[in-house]
């Protein structure tokens, strides 16, 4: 490859990120109201409160186990194309300690709340929850519970710093053991990210059951967290932090979107069509209850933002490399994930269709605390790898 | 649409695609046409050299688009207005009418494309390769350019001069090649 002069003295100049100061009151005011919102909401009603901080955390841990899933299959496969962007989903996975204590505080106060095979009366008298019971119980929820969150937690740090020493001494070293730890974290999330998710989430109906939930949710994450990786990208462009991005850029990013969007329309409706079709009451109770008078608007709006529009939208290859409509797309993906996870976890819980103060305090709150530490771990290296074997190639990036 | 039309063409052969890339920048310069290009492998970087646009897309969406109307009309005649059954308590207007759609979608596409591919291209089965140098299909890269019929000879030799200071390696000329 030549080597672009003018384009190395581009590189060099390229500042690092420093948290505003607007950022961080702006996180404080949202955190402060979100914590005074989940408090009430926890006062009003334990269930939902609760409710909304699982939300909440399977929401940010979704996003940071999507990321790390993009960051690792980047450097397995090498792809220069998405070199420079490297620090972003890494950013994305900084807060990953901070939600797991959140979890961990909702696994040892809120279990009781929000999951119905905790009471040992219940258990008692339900056979079906008997049958589950060496798996769904309490000193074996905590223990995965606790595996999965320290794995993820020693696998991203590991890659993160992997990634510092690269840029402090260059060389391939850091590159080749990136990619084997890349290796070992698909196959940890594989297996953990599954369970993980039906625990938290699809345990809160403890008496159904779906085999293809956990790749739903999966692809749900990855898919959700490019959107992120998208709008981070394209808010650090706009604040002149990677100016060597360009259309192909762009256009390799929507691809994402693209595929993804039809992969997660894909689960959504094999999981749906398998159900209504077998017709099995243990399995239909689920969609039954969603399709009911309450829930019916949301759960087309589901499918609606998170597979029609991204699909539709995208199609035209002219949208598809403009820098707004992406950021659009994202914005508006990042909502509906929301939204989804939302369908997943109320219905079984509280049954009452409320989008109120609490949902919106909560998520904020959680939100302020999530771009706030995003945004300190973007501050902490450079925002270009500068000493990455394959930075030059994603820099003069070419797509067709 | 089998008519050929007939013309002479002034073929310049390469050996490397830095060096076609670079002809194709000087030819430009001067304001000649090329007619066409050959070479062993597609180069994405010659389309937007030529500035070549497709309307391609519009026509597989469109495709696309018609084969999922028209196996969703056909599931409907068949299991709602002709032949309604009724199985395992489903409604004839069901679900199950997505799947086939869904491949009849991506089904008509393709077969749809590439056969409007053939047709814009005049490919039938029997006709005979057309290319610019018989090196185009193992490592060979060819522009071509047409001899105006009442261009003089000192054209044509500059022509030439401008083919080979390009770095083209072959000159041949060649009988009836179509255009892009």
């Amino acid at each position: 490859m030549k080597i672009d002069h003018a384009l190395e003295s581009k590189l060099k100049e390229i500042k690092t990120f420093e948290v505003p100061v607007q950022l961080t009151v702006l996180s404080l005011m949202l955190v402060i109201i979100g914590f005074a919102m989940a408090w009430f909401g926890m006062m009003q009603n334990p269930t939902r409160g609760w409710g909304n901080i699982l939300i909440c955390n399977y929401y940010f841990l979704s996003l940071m186990i999507g990321a790390a899933f993009f960051a690792a299959i980047q450097n397995i496969s090498q792809s220069g194309w998405s070199a420079m962007f490297k620090r972003i989903p890494e950013a994305l996975t900084g807060p990953l300690p901070v939600i797991a204590l959140f979890i961990m505080a909702m696994i040892a106060f809120g279990t009781h709340s929000l999951y119905h095979w905790s009471h040992e009366v219940i258990v008692r008298q339900d056979q079906l929850l008997q049958h589950k019971a060496p798996y769904l119980n309490f000193t074996f929820y905590i223990i995965r519970a606790t595996i999965f969150l320290v794995s993820w937690i020693i696998l991203t740090t590991l890659l993160r710093r992997l990634s510092l020493k690269e840029d402090s001494q260059g060389g391939m070293v850091s590159f080749i053991k990136s990619e084997f730890y890349s290796k070992v974290l698909i196959f940890v999330l594989a297996l953990t990210f599954s369970l993980a998710t039906f625990d938290w989430i699809m345990s809160i109906d403890a008496h159904w059951f779906s085999t293809i939930f956990a790749v739903k949710n999966f692809v749900s994450a990855f898919y959700h967290a490019s959107a992120a990786i998208i709008l981070l990208v394209v808010l650090l462009y706009k604040r002149g932090h990677l100016p060597i991005l360009k259309d192909s850029h762009l256009h390799d990013f929507s691809r994402y979107l693209f595929i993804l969007s039809m992969i997660w329309g894909y689960m959504w409706f094999s999981q749906y069509f398998l159900m209504w079709f077998s017709n099995i009451p243990e399995e239909t109770v689920y969609y039954s209850l969603r399709l009911g008078r309450e829930w019916k608007t949301l759960f087309l709006l589901d499918l609606g933002v998170n597979w029609l529009f991204p699909f539709l939208f995208l199609l035209s290859n002219k949208i598809a490399k403009n820098i707004n409509a992406l950021m659009f797309t994202s914005s508006i993906l990042l909502v509906g994930f929301w939204l989804d996870i939302y369908l997943q976890v109320m219905p079984g819980l509280t049954g009452v269709n409320a989008i109120g103060a609490v949902e919106l305090g909560t998520f904020i709150g959680f939100y302020g605390l999530f771009i706030w530490l995003v945004a300190k771990t973007l501050g902490r290296a450079n925002i270009i790898p500068k000493k990455h074997p394959y930075l030059m190639e994603s820099a003069l990036h070419e797509s067709h | 649409m089998l008519k050929t039309v007939e013309s002479t063409n002034l073929v310049g052969t390469y050996v490397s695609e830095e060096l076609l890339m670079s002809a194709i920048k000087i030819i430009k310069e001067k304001n000649i046409k090329i007619k066409n290009i050959f070479t062993p492998y597609p180069i994405p970087e010659v389309f937007h050299q030529l500035e070549l646009s497709t309307r391609f897309p519009y026509l597989a969406t469109l495709f696309g688009f018609s084969g999922m109307v028209i196996t969703f009309a056909f599931l409907y005649w068949t299991s709602v207005i002709d032949f309604p059954i009724r199985v395992g308590g489903k409604p004839p207007l069901s679900l199950s009418f997505i799947v086939i759609m869904f491949v009849m979608t991506i089904n008509a596409g393709i077969i749809l494309s590439v056969i409007s591919f053939f047709l814009r291209q005049n490919l039938f089965p029997g006709k005979p390769p057309i290319f610019g140098h018989v090196g185009n299909t193992d490592d060979k890269y060819s522009i071509v350019i047409e001899i105006k019929p009442d261009s003089t000879e000192k054209e044509l030799s500059e022509l030439k001069l401008l083919l080979t200071d390009s770095g083209a390696k072959y000159l041949n000329e060649k009988k009836n090649i179509e255009s892009i």
